[in-house]
């Protein structure tokens, strides 16, 4: 039995339903993210969890017991709010030290725990101001003080990141893995930062219009999307709609007259495909000499790599090449594509596919 | 900053003028040394003054008028805060029969109230009792802490409830350190209207008073309909003066923006 588990939730608003036959179960020390497009159901999945939101249907246990309808204040999960939340008549101080209070710990220890807390968050110097004093990115860390001075069990976190800039997004990110780590809190966190989702999670929840549509460890959920819209929703992707062709030798997906071939399942010939191919699985070589003729329509440069986009037989492609310190093709000029044909995967998207 | 044109200013001095002159000029008489309502021309006076705290039939009636508003406006938070919360909050039959009830007396003329209550309570043999005039005042005065109290809790994020509950608070301990701090602006605003409009009431009042426990503004009606001497001048100043301290008073602790406009 894992520590945490729903069971075929669901949540109705009047007719409309937010979040439909929800099955996952979160071993203990897990740390979780859920990720999907706004609306897709993941606050009221996470404030199910939290007590906050009725399951129209279902069960949700923790730790062997079944707390589908036991209130919030018997549940001691810490939730961060996706609005923060704060009390804003109390001090940052008493923000944080409100659990303690209500769990009765001594003042000594609970000033200590609170000192503690604001400064993993980097908030120490700000203990006595209001939350209508600080920033939005320092009320977002007094929320994840909040909920973590309570040591809970369960850490439900509402896009806890979201309003940070991306250095200190980095270091939160690091600070809520280790204490994962540490103290092996059970985490869930809810994202539509898919690069967050990736980073920082031992399994991810793609959440879409209410259903889960996969749950995978990161690099799987990258290598093997279970649909088109993952593929392009977690990292980028190009998607070209072909037909399948089964030959004695080669079997691949013909599109617009050209074969690709793709070691794939067993797809009944002239089956429609979509495959996917990501930008830094393509290389760019000379012309005629790849598997596939272009021409550079726009490039972009990142940083650490480029980004092309190119104007191909089959459509647009995007390609991004690492930066090795030397101008790449320019625009306009013709280039040829390569790839491993074992890194053009079929997407299991139609209902034909194996 | 956006700034008035020279119309808009003169029209804004107007109204002021309009509002403020006569409260002005009733204060002015108040302090005349002379026998007649009039300006004090010649120097300053507070014989008036004493005239009204020498007068046992005014002092009598001043604290009655203080006690009625204070029972009435802290009575009427008593019941409005809890209707708010069951009438903004969750919906059963009856809700907004209910909410229109309790905004009813908002409506309905003073005059009527005040002749229906008689009516009522010469049928139980109720007259004569400050209780009964109490209880007329606190249905006069609760549909403004009612309103006060629904705006507030219509403009609360609800989300700070919600995590006082994660973190471990019950519903009661929840609404005393979070919902009623957050609501208190409301609150403290709806009991200084009850208290103001139950401090002057008049119309109503004229019905339901017994000789024991006539209001100042009963008893200056009554005493103007006899004679008018700056010594009514006085009681309007010293009316004035009450008002104006609880209105400082209450914007020193919570800011009357937020309480009246709502602005935080
Ligand atoms: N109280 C409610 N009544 C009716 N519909 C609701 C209610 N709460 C949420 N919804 C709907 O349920 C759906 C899921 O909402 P939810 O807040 O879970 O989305 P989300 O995935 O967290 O989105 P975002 O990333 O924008 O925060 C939305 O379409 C929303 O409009
Ligand atoms: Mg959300």
């Amino acid at each position: 039995m894992a520590f945490l588990s729903l069971e075929r939730v669901s949540k109705e608003f009047g007719t409309f339903t937010a979040v439909c036959d929800v099955d996952l179960a979160i071993e203990k020390g897990e740390f979780v993210s859920l990720l999907g497009p706004s609306g897709c159901g993941k606050t009221t999945t996470l404030q199910m969890i939290a007590g906050l939101v009725e399951p129209t249907k279902g069960r949700i246990s923790l730790d062997g017991r079944d707390i589908t309808h036991e209130k919030p204040n018997r549940r001691g999960l810490g939730v961060v709010f996706q609005s923060y939340a704060l009390f804003p008549h109390m001090t940052v101080a008493q923000n944080v030290a409100f659990g303690l209070e209500m769990r009765r710990i001594p003042q000594a220890e609970r000033t200590e725990r609170v000192r503690e807390a604001l400064a993993l968050v980097q908030l120490s110097a700000f203990a006595d101001r209001y939350p209508r004093q600080l920033s939005g990115g320092q009320r977002q860390r007094v929320a994840i003080a909040r909920a973590l001075v309570i040591a809970p069990p369960v850490l439900l976190l509402d896009e806890p990141l979201s309003n940070l800039d991306a250095k200190l997004r980095e270091e939160m990110q690091f600070e809520l893995r280790r204490i994962q780590r540490k103290v092996g809190t059970t985490t869930i966190m809810v994202t539509h930062d898919q690069a967050e989702a990736l980073s920082i999670s031992d399994r991810v929840v793609v959440m879409e219009s209410g259903r889960m549509t996969q749950v995978d460890a990161p690099y799987r959920l990258y290598e093997q999307p279970s649909n088109a819209f993952i593929s392009s929703f977690v990292g980028k992707t190009n998607l070209l709609a072909g037909t399948w062709r089964r030959g004695g030798a080669s079997s691949g997906a013909e599109i617009g007259g050209v074969l690709l071939e793709t070691p794939a399942p067993e797809i009944a010939d002239g089956t429609p495909v979509t495959l996917s191919i990501r930008p830094e699985k393509i290389l760019l070589c000379d012309a005629g000499a790849g598997r596939l003729d272009g021409r550079v329509a726009s490039r972009f440069f990142l940083g650490s790599q480029w980004l092309f986009t190119v104007e191909t037989p089959l459509g647009i492609m995007t390609v991004s090449i690492p930066n090795h310190g030397e101008e790449p093709p320019a625009e306009g000029s013709p280039v040829g594509l390569d790839w491993s044909p074992a890194n053009l995967r079929v997407i299991a998207d139609n209902a034909a596919a194996a | 900053m956006h700034k008035n044109g020279p119309v808009a200013l003169i029209f804004h001095i107007l109204v002021l003028t309009f509002v403020l002159a006569p409260l002005v000029i009733i204060c002015l008489v108040a302090f005349t040394p002379e026998n007649t309502l009039s300006l004090p021309t010649a120097g300053l006076s507070l014989r008036w003054f004493e005239a009204v705290f020498a007068h046992p039939d005014f002092v009598a009636s001043f604290w009655n008028s203080i006690w009625l508003a204070t029972l009435s406006a802290t009575l009427a938070v008593v019941f409005a805060v809890p209707a708010g919360l069951a009438i903004s909050r969750y919906t059963f039959p009856g809700r907004d029969f209910l909410n229109a009830l309790f905004l009813s007396p908002l409506i309905i003329p003073h005059l009527v109230l005040g002749v229906a209550f008689l009516r009522l309570f010469a049928l139980i043999g109720a007259t004569g009792s400050f209780a009964w005039l109490v209880a007329t005042h606190i249905i006069i005065v609760t549909p403004y802490v009612l309103r006060l109290v629904l705006a507030a809790l219509s403009g609360l994020d609800r989300s700070a409830e919600q995590a006082a509950r994660t973190l471990g608070a019950g519903e009661w301990t929840t609404f005393r350190r979070v919902t009623a701090p957050m609501i208190l602006p409301g609150i403290t605003g709806g009991w200084l209207l009850a208290f103001i409009n139950s401090f002057d009431e008049l119309t109503m009042s004229i019905f339901v008073t017994s000789p024991a426990t006539v209001t100042l503004p009963v008893r200056m009606y009554m005493y103007a309909t006899e004679s008018i001497d700056p010594m009514m001048a006085a009681v309007s100043a010293l009316m004035i003066a009450i008002t104006a301290v609880a209105m400082l008073v209450l914007d020193r602790a919570f800011g009357l923006d937020r309480i009246l406009v709502g602005q935080r």
